[in-house]
């Protein structure tokens, strides 16, 4: 598998391209979601209807367009980065749709009686979210948001069309070269594989170990 | 006053200061939204990108006729994917609940590994690596069957929380009045677990119609494509890109909601939201699954 | 359990209604593209570009050989694009009309065999085309295809049939760079699987590439900044400049890019009949008046003398 030999040293730049995006996009997703749920439950209708229409725009649009939107229409409304952080910043707003999704079932679940307490000990409507609500909504959550990381890990490489060179792309670039789809590409899948089997048990341990027994 | 929000169990009916709050609260959003849209909107316009002559070609039907069609591709493909999926995924469910060991490791081992490649590594390694085996295949089947491959492990597991979810006492009834077990399995447990997770079935329909835009990279006739097709046609990248957005705004919305009325009404607790029934995994807040 | 209440007969109905507008949609979509024939729909001057064109006598389709099987097909399938401007491009009012240099020359290439311009297209998507050739997909690929040796070892280039160059683009207001020798050390842009993704790391190794998929994607970046200069086939720059006040061409082109007609590895008999058919259509006059149709629409000159067949290794 000579490919792999003469070009480790940007296939692994790839991998570290991948993965500090997932990672950032991750966080940043996680937090955007969390705040658009705190929206989508609050009492403000016009936050409400916000929160609403953003989940709803993300989760009807595909990530492609969204990206060549991002990189060729947002300069003109005016932002304009780079292309990875661009990337970034179009997987942190598209996978915080679907956090948000999550995260709004896991707060249905939280019990009344919970925030009744709140209420009757003077907390008010913002702490209760912040020390009652919120906390106990992510715990039950853990394992639809650890899918949603994977997912997000997963579209990671639809980058690679608009002109990120991440792993897929470097895989794809290398290909051209050596004209081994099979073992390239096979190897590529493993490491996603790879990628995908850590975040699924990172999930699970957290969960194991904040998962309130009902 | 009757509660209308799903979580408005989390505060009381505002009294006086609370509604002050609230018309505050009101009042500051939409200032922060309402700038922060039109603030790009100027930016945007100050660019010439609202100008009318960059617009005015979208009035021409034929534009439109060319863009939809597209989307017709789009939902054949989408179309064919589910069909075939939708079969290997119900055998796939049915192997992972077998009592025979094998068949249920390899049913699982093949779920965990499709739903965890990236589909578009998928489809490179059908315009590649096929064609090295001297196989070729059209262009729609260069799309269909990635998708077909990933998406079968979803409504595979998609079909088998709807499985479960069914109380034991449906297929005990019916083995218990003669029925052989694939016969229950036709017959009583799986047109009930369909009907389930009927939601959750199109919500993934609503995915998989995103997903053919990676047809895209195959050059398939479909809606993201004929946009680029478009776009360098008329030269008007960032309007084009737009008008295909809204597109599939609109015919995604439509079934996005169609998905949450066929939702059973009247369960106050949240079932799992529509969207991530896709792709998370079954879970299911008064049955949880022990992940593999 | 039947759709009772009423809720549940509008969500059937709603259903139902989406239904069928997609079904209509999918019918409609069927024969899109890749439509053989575009002869029906042409418009009158196309008809007179193809006036008069060559048909191959019946003695040159030798018995057994790729233009045999074309013509017992019926049609000429043809890997090329569908989004390149001037080269192939399709008209979204009127699908069945693709036209360009490319796109015209294939046209030819259609009727010399059969008669009739009757094409389909393949658009080849990442850099796929000799994979297509390479399994049958498609009979030649008319698409831009510079001649290499390295590609003459998986399939046979006929031609070459254009003599084009990599030019440099800049925006308008940029006073630093004159031409590719000042590149050294800027971020270029270039077009994916283009041969300005080799050709520019040949010149200049210092300078950063930055690849788009299609041109239009890339002269945007360039306008918005996200490069410092473009590096493209000059008649598509050439175009772009003519349209576009915001953007100049500098310098001269700095190679020189033979396009081939791509086929099988190995066919030689088809790569000679299509050799003869090339300088039949040069001798006629269609070659040059497929350019100035194109081409010559952007670029000040006269036509230019097609380069000799077979100058090319690789070729």
């Amino acid at each position: 598998m000579n490919f792999l030999s003469e070009n480790l040293g940007l296939l692994l730049q790839a991998l570290g391209t991948t993965v500090m995006m997932a990672v950032v996009a991750g966080i940043g997703s996680l937090i955007l979601g969390v705040l658009v749920t705190v929206a989508r439950v609050s009492p403000i209708p016009i936050l409400r209807w916000a929160a609403f229409c953003y989940t709803q725009f993300f989760i009807n649009v595909p990530l492609l367009a969204l990206l060549i939107l991002a990189v060729f229409a947002l300069p003109d409304a005016g932002l304009i980065l780079p292309l990875a952080p661009t990337a970034i910043l179009v997987l942190t707003v598209y996978e915080a749709a679907y956090v948000a999704e999550a995260v709004r079932s896991g707060v249905n679940t939280v019990g009344v009686g919970q925030v009744e307490a709140g209420r009757a000990l003077g907390l008010s409507l913002g702490q209760s979210f912040r020390f009652i609500v919120i906390p106990q909504a992510l715990r039950a959550v853990v394992q639809p948001l650890g899918n949603v990381m994977i997912a997000l890990a997963m579209n990671t490489a639809l980058a690679a069309a608009v002109g990120v060179v991440e792993l897929t792309s470097r895989a794809n670039k290398v290909n051209l070269v050596y004209a081994q789809p099979i073992e390239i590409f096979t190897t590529t899948g493993l490491v996603y594989m790879a990628i995908a089997l850590i975040i699924g048990l990172g999930a699970g341990w957290i969960e194991k170990r904040v998962a309130i027994v009902r | 006053m009757t509660r209308k929000n799903q979580s408005s169990f989390l505060y009381e009916t505002p009294g006086p200061r609370g509604r002050r709050n609230i018309r505050i609260g009101t009042a500051i959003s939409v200032v922060a939204l309402g700038g922060m849209l039109g603030l790009g909107l100027w930016r945007f316009g100050s660019h010439g990108q609202l100008d009318a002559d960059k617009w005015l070609p979208f009035a021409d039907w034929a534009i439109w006729q060319y863009l939809l069609v597209g989307l017709g591709g789009t939902l054949t493909a989408a179309a064919v994917v589910a069909a075939l999926g939708s079969v290997f995924g119900v055998v796939l469910a049915l192997g992972r609940l077998s009592k025979v060991r094998v068949i249920r490791w390899l049913a699982t081992g093949y779920i965990e590994v499709a739903r965890t490649i990236p589909v578009l590594l998928l489809i490179y390694m059908m315009l590649f690596g096929l064609p090295q085996l001297g196989i070729n295949f059209p262009t729609l089947w260069k799309l269909v069957i990635p998708l077909t491959i990933a998406n079968a492990a979803v409504f595979a597991e998609i079909v088998r929380a709807g499985i479960l979810s069914l109380p034991n006492g449906q297929s005990e009834a019916a083995l218990s009045l003669g029925l052989r077990p694939h016969q229950t399995m036709r017959l009583v447990v799986l047109p009930q677990a369909i009907r389930n997770v009927l939601p959750s079935l199109v919500s993934q329909l609503v995915s998989l119609i995103k997903d053919t835009s990676l047809g895209f990279i195959v050059a398939f006739t479909e809606l993201l494509y004929r946009g680029q097709v478009l776009s360098t046609f008329n030269h008007l990248l960032i309007q084009t890109f737009l008008v295909v957005t809204l597109i599939y705004l609109v015919f995604n919305g439509s079934l996005t909601a169609l998905a949450s009325r066929l939702q059973k009404p009247g369960r106050r607790r949240s079932p799992i939201p529509l969207s991530l029934t896709a792709l998370a995994g079954p879970i299911d807040t008064f049955q949880k699954e022990p992940r593999a | 359990m039947s759709a009772s209440t009423p809720l549940r007969r509008k969500t059937v109905l709603a259903g139902a209604a989406l239904a069928a507008f997609a079904l209509a949609l999918t019918a409609c979509s069927t024969g899109s593209a890749n439509v053989p024939g575009g002869s029906s729909d042409d418009t009158g001057s196309e008809a007179s570009l193809f006036a008069g064109a060559p048909v191959a006598s019946d003695d040159l389709i030798l018995p057994g050989s790729t233009m045999e099987k074309i013509k017992e097909r019926g049609h000429l399938i043809v890997g090329e694009a569908l989004d390149a401007p001037l080269l192939s491009q399709q008209d979204p009012t009127n699908p069945d009309s693709v036209t360009g240099f490319d796109a015209d020359l294939a046209k030819l290439l259609a009727i010399y065999i059969l008669g009739e311009p009757n094409v389909e297209i393949v658009p080849p998507a990442s850099e796929t085309r000799e994979a297509l050739l390479a399994n049958g997909t498609v009979d030649v690929v008319f698409n831009t295809y510079t001649i290499t040796e390295e590609r003459a070892e998986q399939i046979s280039f006929a031609g070459p049939y254009f003599s084009s160059g990599l030019a440099v683009a800049v925006k308008a207001d940029n006073e630093d760079i004159k031409g590719i020798d000042d590149l050294g050390d800027k971020t270029v842009i270039v077009g994916a699987n283009t041969p300005a993704v080799l050709a520019v790391p040949e010149e200049q190794p210092t300078a950063t590439l930055v690849d788009f998929a299609t041109d239009p994607q890339a002269v945007q970046a360039l306008l918005q900044g996200r490069g410092d200069a473009y590096v493209q086939d000059y008649t598509l720059l050439a175009s772009h400049a003519e349209s576009n006040d915001d953007l100049k061409v500098v310098g001269q082109p700095f190679t020189s890019e033979p396009y081939g007609i791509g086929l099988g590895h190995g066919d030689a008999d088809f790569k000679e009949f299509i050799n003869n058919w090339l300088l039949e259509i040069q001798e006629s006059g269609h070659w040059g008046d497929v350019w100035t149709t194109s081409l010559g629409t952007v670029v000040e000159s006269d036509v230019p003398t097609p380069p000799t067949i077979g100058s090319v290794p690789g070729s």
